[in-house]
This record gives structure tokens, sequence and C-alpha cells, in this order.
């Protein structure tokens, strides 16, 4: 059901469980609701979850303490009743991107309310068309008519008795008739994964609404919006809607403060809108090393070939910029000042006609400055870091911590992982385009990593392995000059246990400038694993996401193959 | 250490005609008396110390202090607890007040705190259990962690 008040609703209660979702956008949207729970003095338990697994664990453990749910980006697209089987006052808040929200889920008045925004573009079957009440068999009715028809002659009871016969196959007829329709109404509306409003978002609305929001929760809200955006999860239209609409609360919040006579202390968060440019993590890094690891100029000047390097340098020269491969800190200001113009101005003339993207900074103190983008990729950094004798919940509680102003250090730890992250994947996305390990299958193309590619660890993980195959599919597109695989879908395999044997594979739409960004390998996994009866494991929120037996690997793609032709 | 031992033992040596060993008794007394000076210090610094036992711990010792404490150390530590627990149940009222709580002034009333460690089921006042698993953020009422944050069970998440 879908909670309409979401103060009177939601709010009003005393202790909860928070189920949180192993992604930036989740834990944002977390931060935004601890920050509130302080407020108010709502006692909590926040616990991490990493798939349907972990969900099902953490409930059975907390399920005799606690009466209320909060599941942040999980729950929405499974029958969570059935999953989890809870009593009947267990109540569950969910708010989750994740699309198609299950029709269980959605016409559920008692125990599951749904904390998402009713507008926000869902095309939920109506009622009527999906359930019914179920009808008698056509026979207890035909027999009140028959026993009314006893005391007729004979004659006439035949009559009736094949009325009865017809109207009984008149009922079924159009019974089957209706579960046909159902069956049907329900495949197309499940069909297609894809993501709504940004959790945060939906969450510093609900503090707005109750005037308690701070420039902290609203800038929360700005990385789970970008965090969206960078792992490619919505489309650009909804980005930059969401983007205006974040933009009058930003300019609500620097106005009520600042004016002639007092102006804020240097110390004090500014967040202001920037039109800036696409390149990722520049003002930590130098300014080359991030042209030549940002997926938007990778792939357009196509750097993994020579032709590529000397296009790069042409355009560096025609900019006519020095310092560039300084620190972006220690550039001189002048140089820095109209950097964005120059760039945009070269840029034009390659191709690249949107190196520019509407995003927000922030900045507090006079050494700390950071674009939303920067925070993203740190913390996604953090929340999947591989290094050794870190368990997921520790990433977790790291990740979190970076989020708040107060922990500077674990954001800038952040950034460096993050860094060697991008630098991995466009090695990777050299090597792959290089040696041609994309391979067309027919509907869509596959690309598998080899156990001993270098940095293949990073790409055991979810975040990391999206952010993979939207670089790859995206230079891929550019570089084949096949006009059927520009179009086609990508599926990507990397090793995730060495000693179980086990692969991630995962699943993308096509590269398009249009795209809707949605996504049917998840229900496409589902049927090829059925029908070849593969070891897969569904454990992800995205149902694009799946492990799976590596010796399975040939009878699932050939099972996937046939089921997309 | 009296002084009238070193007198005694003066008087012993004038009555002997050693009168050339009174500076070595002097000297020895003296020595002595430096002793007891330290070994009174040292002894005193334990008990202030055990006294703070008090104010850190709370009233049950770990067992690997109480290794580390002669009997007589125990005994005082008992008594010390017994007019401590007399005074706090003088003041306040009806039910006494534990001003072992809140040392410094709270900021506020419930706190973040995170677990370091499974410690398994907690119970708080109202009987609700909490399950404290390693790494899962809770947000409590202050008096019910101070205890386990002492413990190193749980971290004061300042953020």
């Amino acid at each position: 059901m879908f909670v309409t008040d979401i103060r009177k609703e939601f709010y009003d209660i005393v202790r909860v469980a928070l189920l949180v979702s192993l992604d930036v956008d989740a834990l944002c949207a977390c931060k935004v609701l601890q920050a509130l729970f302080h407020c108010d003095q709502v006692q909590y338990t926040l616990v991490p979850v990493k798939g349907w697994q972990d969900l099902g664990t953490a409930f059975l453990e907390h399920k005799e303490q606690f009466r209320y749910f909060v599941l942040i980006n999980c729950g929405a697209n499974v029958d969570l009743l059935e999953t989890l089987q809870p009593e009947e006052e267990t109540i569950f808040f969910i708010c989750d991107t994740h699309r198609p929200v299950d029709v269980v889920n959605v016409y559920n008045d008692t125990q599951i309310k749904l904390l998402i925004k009713q507008d926000d573009d869902l095309g939920v079957p109506s009622y009527d068309d999906i359930f019914r009440d179920d009808e008698e068999e056509g026979g207890d009715q035909d027999s009140g008519n028959e026993s009314d028809g006893s005391s007729e002659p004979s004659g006439k009871r035949r009559r009736f008795d094949e009325g009865a016969i017809e109207r009984r196959i008149e009922r079924q007829r159009a019974r089957r008739e209706w579960e046909a329709r159902r069956r049907e109404i329900l495949f197309d509306y499940e069909q297609y994964e894809y993501h709504g409003t940004a959790s945060a978002v939906v969450l510093f609305e609900l503090a707005w609404v109750m005037s308690k929001d701070t420039k902290d929760m609203l800038w929360w809200a700005i990385i789970g919006l970008t965090d969206q955006w960078v792992h490619d999860r919505i489309t650009h239209m909804k980005y930059v809607t969401d983007i205006a609409a974040l933009q009058r609360h930003v300019s609500r919040h620097n106005h009520c403060n600042e004016d002639e006579d007092n102006s804020l202390s240097i110390d004090c968060m500014r967040i202001c809108f920037e039109y800036d440019l696409r390149l990722s993590l520049y003002q930590h890094w130098s300014l080359y090393e991030s042209i030549c690891n940002s997926c938007y100029t990778l792939s357009t000047f196509k750097l993994w070939s020579i032709q590529g390097q000397k296009k790069l340098q042409e355009f560096l020269a025609d900019m006519g910029m020095s310092q560039l491969q300084q620190k972006f800190n220690s550039m001189d200001i002048a140089i820095k000042e109209n950097l964005r113009d120059v760039i945009e101005e070269s840029s034009n003339k390659y191709g690249m006609k949107d190196i520019r993207i509407q995003t927000f900074g922030v900045h507090f103190g006079f050494k700390n400055k950071f674009l939303a983008t920067d925070v993203v990729h740190a913390a996604a950094a953090l929340l999947e870091s591989v290094e050794k004798d870190e368990s997921g919940t520790d990433n977790f509680i790291k990740a979190l911590d970076c989020l708040s102003r107060s922990n500077l250090d674990q954001l800038h730890r952040g950034i460096e992982l993050a860094k060697k992250k991008l630098m991995a994947i466009q090695q990777t996305v050299a090597s792959c385009i290089c040696t041609h390990l994309i391979l067309s299958q027919g509907p869509f193309l596959y690309c598998c990593l080899m156990e001993g590619t270098p940095d293949v660890k990073l790409f055991s993980k979810p975040l990391a392995l999206t952010l993979l195959c939207k670089y790859l599919l995206k230079s891929f597109a550019r570089s084949t000059r096949n006009k059927r695989c520009k179009i086609l879908p990508l599926v990507m395999a990397a090793p995730l246990d060495v000693e179980k044997g086990t692969v991630i594979v995962m699943g993308i739409p096509p590269e398009c400038e249009t795209s809707d960004k949605k996504n049917f390998f998840g229900r496409a996994f589902e049927k090829a694993a059925e029908s070849t009866s593969s070891r897969t494991l569904h454990d992800n929120f995205d149902m694009s996401i799946i492990e799976l037996k590596m010796q399975d690997r040939s009878k699932f793609l050939d099972a996937l193959v046939t089921l997309l032709s | 250490m009296p002084r009238n031992c070193c007198l005694h033992s003066e008087n012993e040596a004038k009555s002997e005609g050693r009168s050339e060993l009174i500076p070595s008794i002097k000297f020895r007394h003296c020595c002595l008396l430096r002793n007891q000076r330290c070994v009174t210090a040292y002894l005193y610094d334990r008990l202030l110390r055990i006294r703070a036992l008090r104010w850190e711990y709370g009233s049950v010792l770990p067992a690997a202090i109480r290794f580390h404490m002669c009997a007589e150390e125990l005994e005082w530590f008992n008594q010390y607890k017994k007019s401590l627990a007399t005074y706090m149940r003088s003041l306040g009222g009806e039910e006494g007040l534990d001003i072992t709580q809140d040392r410094k002034p709270p900021k506020s009333l419930y706190i973040e705190v995170r677990c370091l460690k499974d410690h398994g089921e907690f119970e708080i006042d109202d009987g609700t259990i909490i399950l404290l698993k390693k790494n899962s953020q809770h947000f409590l009422p202050r008096w019910k962690c101070e205890q386990l944050i002492r413990q190193g069970v749980l971290e004061h998440v300042i953020s």
C-alpha cells in the first residue's frame, strides 16, 4: 500500500529496525533517516544487508524484538510477505528504488507500507485485473436450480440441466480468458526492471515536510541522486528533472542564511549548483589523468588505440593549457578560472557536445571542496573495497562514515581507492577491446573476464562491475563498425569465488542516447536458469545480477541465446 | 618506625662505651625511615587507584584485576563500596541517586553506538531485547550503553 501522508503514517513510531542495502543511495537515505531519528529520539538498530539471504537472516534475528522494520533500497520488487513470513503485527516500511513494485506489496493494506511517490511512473495494473474473489465452481448454483427443477416433470428438468451446463461452460471460459489476460498483464508489468526516484530524495522530502531538513540532509539527497546517475540507473531526463527539484531546495537553503550584513563563516557548509565537467575526480587528480580515466573521454577518444592517444594529444594542444599533469590543486589560479569554458570549447570541436553536466558541489573550510560525483565514487569504492581483513559490514561502516563532514580522512581514503578503481576499469576496458574479448552471441554481446586478469577481484562486486560494463559497452559501441552490434545489450561474467567456482553474471541494456534504462535480463536469467537447471543464486536485490557455477556457464548462455532470439 | 628505637640503640651504644657507632645508627635509621616513606607512598597510591576502580568499573571488578589485589585491599575495596552505597542511598529521596553515572554532563538522552564485537542479546529497562552483532549500529538511551562502552563492547559514534 502506498503511504499518502508520509509524516503521520510513517514517522510516529518508537522503535524500529533499519535494514539497509549496500549501495550509495541507500547509505545516503540511511544517513538522512538517522539524522531525523536522532532529532526525535526514535530508537533504532541499523543492519546492513547484502542480498535476499542476508535480509532473511537479519529479519529472523530481529523479528522477536522489533515490530516495525524499515527497508531501504530492498524489498519492493518481490512478494515480501511470502519471502519473510512475518507475524501479523509486523509492519514493513519500504523505501526502494527498484521497480516494478510487486503487485502483492502494492495491494496489501495492512503490513506493507511503501514510501514511494505514486506519480513516479509506476504503471501498476488495476486491482480487478489481477485479483478476484474465487467464485464457486458453477456446480453449487446449478444444484440449486436442479433442486428447483426436480419438482417439475422430467422433460423440463432436462432442459434446465442443459442450461446449467451451458452456464458453467460459459463461466469457465470467461475465467480462463480472465486468467490469460492476467498473465499477460503481469508479464508486461514485470518484464522490465528499472529504477525510480532516489530513496535519499524521498526521505529528504519527508524531512522537508516536517521542517527538519538541514544542509547536510540536502547534500545527502544530492549524493543519492548523483549515485543513480553515475551507475546509470536513471535516464538523463529524469536526472535533469530531479536536479531541478533539488536546485530549488538549494536556493532556499542558501538564501535563508546569507545576506549582505551577516555572511556565513567560512567553515559553514555551502552547497552550490555547478555546471561542471564530466571528468571523474578531476579536482583531486591531475587533469590529464582524469581525462584518461573518465568514461566519456575514454570512449570518445578511443584511448585504447594509438590513434586515440594521438587525438588526445591534439586535443590537449588545442586547449593550450599547461600544467595538465600536475595535481589540480597546484595548478595556477589563472588557469583554473577559465578551465571549464576552455575545455568546453575544445571538446565541441572534437565531437564531445555534452562534456558538462548539471551537478552540485559543496565546500566548507578553506581546503575542502567536493563535487557530488567525487563523493559517490569515494563511497562506492569504500563500500566495495577488497582489501584483506575487511568484511562487508566493516566496509559499510566506513562508507557510512565517509559521508559525514567530520570524517574527511575517510573520504580522502575513498577518493584514493576510487582512483585505483577507475584506473583498473580503464585498463580492463582497453584490454578487452584490444583483445576482442567481446563477442556477439546474436541477441546480445558477451564478455567474460578471465581469472588471471589484473584487478579482477575488484570486479567481483556489483557496483564496480556495473561501472565496468557501462564503460565497456559505451567504448565498444564507439569502436565497432558493425551497425547491428552497436545496439545490442551486454552480458558480462567475472570470477567471483575461485574456490567455489562461481562467477558473477550481469546484464545491462543497450547503449543508446534515448535509452529508457529498462533491463529485461532479470526475468531472462531466471527463465534460462530454470530451463537448464543451472546452479544459480539470485541473491542480489537487482534481478539482473546473479551468481552462477562456472561449469554451468555454457549451457546457461545457450539457453539465454535461445530465449532472447 | 618510632623514634625511640633509634634512641634505644643510641643509649645501648653509649652504655657499652661504643659511641663511635652513633652516627651509623642515626644513618641507618634515616635509611629505614626513607624506605618506610616509599612503601607507604606506594601503598597509598595503590589505594587511590583501587578507589578509582570503583568509579571506572562499577561494583564488580574483573577477575584479571582482582588477581593483582591482596586480601586486605579487597577488604578495603568492599568497605569503600559499602560506604559509597550508603552515601548514594542517602541522597535524592527514596531510591537514592547513582552518582557514578553521567560523570560528565551528557549532551543528549540517546546516543548512537556501534557494536565492536558479537555480544549476543542485551536487555534494556523496559524489557526489550537488542541483538548486539559486530558492526551493527544502534540508537539507545545513554545510561544503558555506558556500562558496555566501558567494557569495550560498544563504541560511541560521533558524527
